[in-house]
């Protein structure tokens, strides 16, 4: 490193630039480490903030949810009952109506109250349909909101790493070393934990961008 | 009464999400920050489950699991890893040490409440 930046120079300063660059980089790296830890903790308060918001709000949206399953389920049961009372009825009606003796009155006033019954199924239906887009969808967010808390785990371990490693560095030029750049990078890459530190360190992302989570189970 | 689910993570955000996943769901929580507050946690408890972290300070997930299925009674106890880690070098270590599942974070509650059904039964 120091060797490298000695070399490029050709002009009076070749002494100079490199002692002005570990200089200049000895006294960066700590500010920089220190708005890192600073954005680290501020990232952590965020969600410890809005984690103890949804702790309050939780139970009283996991109550509306279970409430919302309950008359879903409530209503569930009279509407499977009454369809299949109405599909008896059909049956048992189907050869009366089918009767030629059966006087035309008659028959259509069997038709009508068939279709009496039809159309209140189709209105129980269609209050029922509401509560199991309700209980869907909060079940849905819910999941959504538990999912993003976890992002701050994320950044926070990738932020620990890149202080760790400025600190490192920080270290080796303190004691006028020059790591190699190899070893340094395997160093590194040993600490990840997430896909994307790989694909980061390798380049190999064609965009940045967050994990969308690898959401995946391995049963042993 | 409700199945009590020892949590292992030294993140307190992440300790917070799980709980309120699974007391949502009706189980009971205890909760540790290391691999080492957890096995002092035991401490012959009835512990139905525990849901551990890989990379942790003082004592990792992988260490705690060989370490609880040291002691007798907890040799059976199910461990469900719940870790940033995807690498499958990483798995089979945790599958080596008597983890039971690893499921990578961010995981969805659903399927945390799935998988801690499936294990605890």
């Amino acid at each position: 490193m120091h060797n490298g930046i000695a070399s490029a120079s050709s002009d009076g300063q070749v002494s100079s630039a490199p002692q002005a660059l570990l200089g200049l980089c000895a006294g960066l790296l700590p500010v920089w480490g220190r708005h890192l830890a600073t954005s680290r903790a501020q990232s952590e308060l965020a969600v410890t903030e809005m984690l103890q918001a949804f702790s309050d709000i939780g139970p009283h949206i996991n109550m509306a949810e279970r409430q919302s399953q309950q008359i879903n389920d409530a209503l569930a049961q009279p509407i499977g009952g009454v369809t299949g009372l109405v599909g008896a009825c059909e049956q048992v009606l189907a050869p009366v109506l089918a009767d030629a003796n059966v006087s035309t009155t008659t028959a259509a006033a069997i038709e009508h109250v068939l279709e009496m019954v039809r159309h209140a199924v189709g209105v129980l239906e269609q209050v029922a349909r509401p509560f199991q887009h309700e209980t869907q969808m909060v079940a849905a967010q819910v999941d959504r909101m538990y999912m993003g808390f976890q992002y701050q785990d994320r950044i926070s371990q990738m932020m620990a790493l890149l202080e760790g490693d400025m600190v490192k560095l920080q270290e080796a030029l303190s004691a006028g070393e020059a790591p190699d750049l190899a070893a340094w990078l395997v160093q590194l890459e040993a600490q990840y934990a997430m896909r994307e530190q790989h694909e980061d360190h390798s380049g190999l992302a064609e965009n940045v961008c967050a994990s969308d989570g690898d959401n995946e189970t391995t049963f042993f | 009464m409700a199945k009590t689910i020892l949590v292992i993570d030294d993140s307190a955000s992440l300790r917070q999400v799980v709980k309120m996943a699974l007391t949502g769901a009706g189980y009971s929580v205890l909760e540790a920050g290391d691999g080492q507050a957890a096995l002092a946690l035991l401490d012959g408890r009835q512990i139905n489950m525990a849901i551990c972290d890989v990379n942790m300070p003082i004592m990792n997930g992988i260490e705690f699991v060989k370490a609880a299925k040291q002691l007798a009674a907890y040799k059976f106890l199910p461990i469900l890893m719940l870790t940033t880690e995807s690498q499958e070098e990483k798995k089979e270590q945790g599958k080596a040490a008597g983890a039971k599942d690893w499921m990578v974070k961010p995981f969805s509650p659903t399927q945390l409440v799935s998988a801690v059904s499936k294990l605890c039964a």
